[in-house]
């Protein structure tokens, strides 16, 4: 077997499927270590099978129990797809406002090739130009509010490139995965539209573009990775009906039938047939080693548990910010080399960032009902909360971008098992307790409920702290014995102000349109598990920037101190955007490739 | 007839055994009541994954394989030297043809996949070197009439009794019926309309050998296939709470079984034990009533309404219910399910289940 190639990757997401595909095609030998399972799409399959089912139990399984005498939730029900980690072999473990620690796995997290685009709603939206230059903005601003101890002028970080160094690359990445989606109405600047068209929306949508069009909210088609023709550049092919890709099975599910763009049927799949490239799924890394400033080894644990090494003469860490900054922390701990040099500042694991996250939900008013079943994940999306204009109005330091659900409680377990629920962590957990819920109780609820739930989201910037950290958890160890990773994070006052703003105005959109049963409304923080679950998305840890003793990566995402080790997942970001991070990840990740060659 | 086996590539094998057993943990983290202490199938994540029994198709005719399964054993060889010759027997197969498993390219794993009919339980063992052992990892085992052991798996579809006896599914299956929304007389005649109009072909496909025809959406059998396996750690809760139940009953009405007693005795029933304060309920046996009722209404609500491959929602009848009770505002169905899914169970071209 091959022990050594070009370049080694770690994951095979949007952080290290960009960089896999154009190395690849420049004829660099590349080698992508996969922790989960390869599961294809039907129509690679000879007998035209999927690993990937339009099934609800696949979403969310049958009832385990948290088995982790170190944690205060140990003893709790969870629930958890077949492609995400078992939270009792490789468990994150956060602490909870109460100051215990709790065992979780963030959402959408997904150990399979194509990691998190396999599970994500695929809302493929680019970042603003103002979310890169969150420090200039900021500075000299009088008008912000809840910040009493300017921790925003302080803890702000301009990104060490621009949104124009970014924009060819976001192109590239819209047009090379596939994305579906309208750029009018979008703040974002666009050298050239890259998207292909978007199908028609669910009909519950139109309350949204009533209650944005009231607000005088500019919309556009949210823009979704998932084909909606033929896409050249991934060889792939729609079905005589387009249409055929609404389901509910879309959001938290493989796709069956390959038209989400999972970064292995858009980038890995269409360089798996190259001399060149080598995937190794269901191998976990354990740890890298150095020799000097340059990573030499790999060592990994194969299908069986047994122990390989590889080399790569670049290698690049992409396994999701949590999991890359923990790869690189257990490696500090097995060298005094390599830990002198990841930690020559005190950065690593700091500034973790996730989203300020939330929105509201209501019914649409009877007797109107929806066959909710048949959509995507999201119809319409605005950045009118993205502009300097509404930030100075809100006295709030970044925007960020809303979008309805149309997915949401599409399917009768859906229906109940988040019924109630804040997050993943408490799924069924609101319907079991309410007992009432039988008989003709549950026909009301029922009829209540079914296809009539409609809800608007907002995800926005979170202000960095170094507070916020990944570290080692001195107790928990996963099934192979390693230390788990340990997540401390609060909320800043500021974060709080900011998700109650956003949730108004989501609320307001579903008011102006008439759609105010049930109205509900709330950010991320008031969860019963704030912390946690609702990480959807997990970014920072590792920031890059210009200056070695404010950063941990450089300007190309490579380690200050190594020649040769890079981080492409979300830790690179200093500061979390005001959208889903996807696009971003897979734009940067995009534009390091080429960093990359530039040097090979 | 003996069994026809399928030859299936490596990496279907590695993938659905690389996260359950490849670990180095010696702890019994995956042990929520089932297994004994020291059992080393507790170190084994999802352990009842084993064997796999998954969709099969020739990839030729999707409808006429739909009744099929293919089973994959894997034997997991933990140690220096391997075993020359491993073999699996069972009921599935010729007993006296033992069907060889083959390596997994240089990995641990020992394998073979054979074609199993849907709604068929069978038992096996695993020879090696002459040597018959039960399956290691499998936690379902059954103890035959001469007091043997034997590893058991059963199929899709399955509505043979595994975990409950009859007078438990009897008793079961009033408590789902009032959990369910079923019991309306609009909704019992729209679902004895929708069972007993299945022709005779969709009833072969989609619920071959329904073991109760008076129990339409078949939740009593998903809970028993559950029961049985994936949440095998529960059976101890429903082995406890039924017989309280029926003695229960029988105290609050000395004279009608309990499965034929009026509806209001279980409503009644429920409301009691929604408080948690149930009089005449033995709490020394039983101490949390309510959390029964709580895990009765998850298992029933999954039972009607999750993929017909479990053993519920037969004929995929608890979505047709949904299908034709909500409307929209100009009278089209707000749920048309069949969209989404597979031929023959849905009519969807493009997807094959």
């Amino acid at each position: 077997m091959q022990t050594e190639f070009d370049v080694v990757i770690v994951g095979s997401g949007a952080g290290g499927a960009p960089i896999a595909y154009t190395l690849a095609k420049a004829g660099k030998s590349v080698l992508v270590l996969e922790k989960g399972p390869l599961f294809k799409p039907q129509y690679q399959d000879p007998l035209g099978l999927s690993d990937f089912k339009r099934d609800e139990a696949f979403s969310t399984g049958a009832e385990k129990r948290i088995q982790i005498p170190e944690v205060a939730n140990n003893g709790a029900s969870y629930y958890s797809s077949h492609v995400e980690p078992d939270l009792n072999d490789e468990p994150h473990v956060y602490r909870r406002p109460d100051g215990q620690d709790a065992a979780t796995i963030e959402g959408y997290t997904a150990q399979v090739v194509g990691g998190g685009t396999q599970l994500y709603g695929s809302v493929s939206l680019r970042f603003s130009p103002l979310d890169l230059r969150l420090k200039s903005f900021n500075e000299g601003r009088t008008d912000l509010r809840y910040d009493p101890n300017g921790d925003i002028k302080r803890e702000a970080r301009d990104w060490p490139i621009t949104y124009d160094d970014l924009e060819p690359y976001y192109c590239k990445a819209e047009t090379i995965i596939g994305v579906n989606g309208t750029q009018q109405g979008q703040t974002k600047p666009f050298s050239e539209d890259c998207y292909q068209k978007p199908l028609t929306p669910n009909p519950i949508s139109q309350y949204i573009e009533t209650g944005m069009d009231a607000k005088g909210m500019p919309r556009y088609r949210t823009p979704l990775a998932l084909i909606t023709e033929d896409h050249a550049p991934s060889g792939r092919t729609v079905p005589s009906d387009p249409e055929t890709a609404k389901s509910g099975y879309v959001n938290r599910y493989g796709d069956a039938l390959g038209l989400k763009s999972s970064t292995w049927v858009s980038l890995l799949g269409p360089i798996s047939t190259l001399p060149n490239f080598e995937l190794r799924p269901n191998c976990v890394v354990t740890h890298i080693e150095c020799e000097g400033s340059v990573v030499n080894r790999v060592h990994y644990l194969d299908p069986s548990g047994m122990p390989q090494v590889v080399e790569g003469k670049l290698v690049v860490i992409a396994c999701s910010a949590i999991e890359s900054v923990r790869l690189l922390k257990l490696s500090a701990q097995l060298s005094p080399e390599f830990d002198q040099r990841i930690n020559q500042n005190d950065l690593l694991g700091k500034y973790f960032l996730t989203h300020c996250f939330g929105g509201a939900s209501a019914n649409v008013p009877t007797p109107n009902r929806f066959d909710k079943s048949i959509s995507l994940d999201s119809d319409w999306a605005t950045d009118f909360c993205a502009t300097e204009d509404f930030l100075r109005d809100s006295h709030l330091w970044a925007g960020g971008a809303i979008y309805n659900n149309t997915s949401d409680r599409a399917l009768p377990m859906s229906l109940a098992r988040n019924y109630g629920s804040q997050d993943l962590d408490t799924v069924w957990q609101a319907f079991m307790d309410a007992t009432q819920l039988t008989g003709d109780a549950l026909v009301t609820f029922l009829d209540r409920n079914f296809g009539r739930g409609l809800s608007v989201s907002f995800m926005a910037n979170q202000l960095p702290l170094k507070t916020n950290r990944i570290e080692l958890h001195p107790a928990v160890k996963d099934k192979w014995g390693r230390p788990v990773a340990y997540i401390l994070k609060q909320w800043h006052y500021h974060d709080i102000a900011l998700m109650n703003t956003f949730a108004g105005q989501c609320a307001d959109i579903l008011t102006r349109a008439g759609v105010t049963d049930g109205l509900g409304e709330g950010g991320v923080y008031m969860a019963e598990n704030a912390l946690a679950r609702c990480a959807n998305h997990i970014l920072g840890g590792a920031r890059f920037g210009t200056d070695p003793q404010d950063s941990v990566l450089d300007t190309t995402c490579r380690a200050w101190h190594f020649d040769n080790l890079y981080l492409t997942d979300g830790s690179f970001m200093p500061t979390s955007g005001g959208a889903n991070p996807t696009l971003t990840i897979q734009a940067n990740s995009f534009r390091v490739a080429d960093e990359m060659l530039k040097r090979m | 007839m003996a069994v026809q086996v399928l030859v299936k590539d490596d990496l279907y094998v590695l993938n659905q055994c690389a996260k359950y057993l490849a670990r180095s943990n010696s702890d019994s983290r995956h042990n929520f009541g089932q297994f004994d202490p020291g059992d080393i199938r507790a170190r084994i994540c999802e352990s009842w994954r084993f064997p796999i029994v998954d969709v099969y198709s020739d990839g030729v005719n999707f409808e006429s394989t739909y009744a099929q399964n293919e089973v994959t054993f894997v034997y997991s060889h933990e140690g220096s030297t391997p075993p020359q010759q491993i073999s699996v027997v069972g009921t599935f197969s010729n007993l006296y043809e033992p069907v060889p498993l083959r390596k997994v390219g240089d990995s641990k794993y020992f394998t073979v996949t054979v074609l199993v009919p849907k709604g068929q339980i069978h038992t096996y063992k695993y020879i090696l070197d002459g040597e018959a052992i039960v399956d290691p990892i499998n936690p379902q085992r059954v103890t035959l009439d001469n007091g043997n052991i034997w590893s058991r798996f059963f199929t899709f579809l399955c509505t043979t009794p595994l975990a409950l006896e009859q007078w438990e599914r009897d008793l079961l299956a009033r408590l789902t019926d009032h959990v369910l929304p079923f019991r309306t007389k609009e909704a019992q005649d729209f679902l004895n309309r929708y069972y007993y109009g299945l022709d005779r072909q969709t009833k072969d496909t989609q619920y071959i050998r329904a073991y109760r025809l008076d129990e339409p959406v078949g939740v009593v059998s998903f809970i028993d296939n559950l029961l049985a396996r994936e949440e095998n750690h529960h059976l101890i809760d429903y082995k406890i709470c039924l017989p309280l139940i029926r003695e229960l009953l029988r105290t609050r009405n000395p004279f009608v079984e309990p499965t034929l007693m009026p509806a209001d005795l279980y409503e009644d029933l429920y409301k009691e034990m929604a408080t948690g304060n149930v009089n005449g309920w033995d709490y020394n046996r039983y101490n949390n009533p309510r959390y029964f009722l709580q895990l009765l209404r998850r298992h029933t609500y999954t039972g009607a309404f999750s993929h017909p491959r479990y053993g519920g929602n037969i004929g995929a009848s608890g979505w047709a219910y949904l299908e034709e009770t909500f409307r929209d505002q100009n009278g089209k169905s707000a749920f048309d399910w069949r969209k989404a899914l597979e031929v023959p169970l849905g009519s969807n071209a493009d997807y094959h289940g």
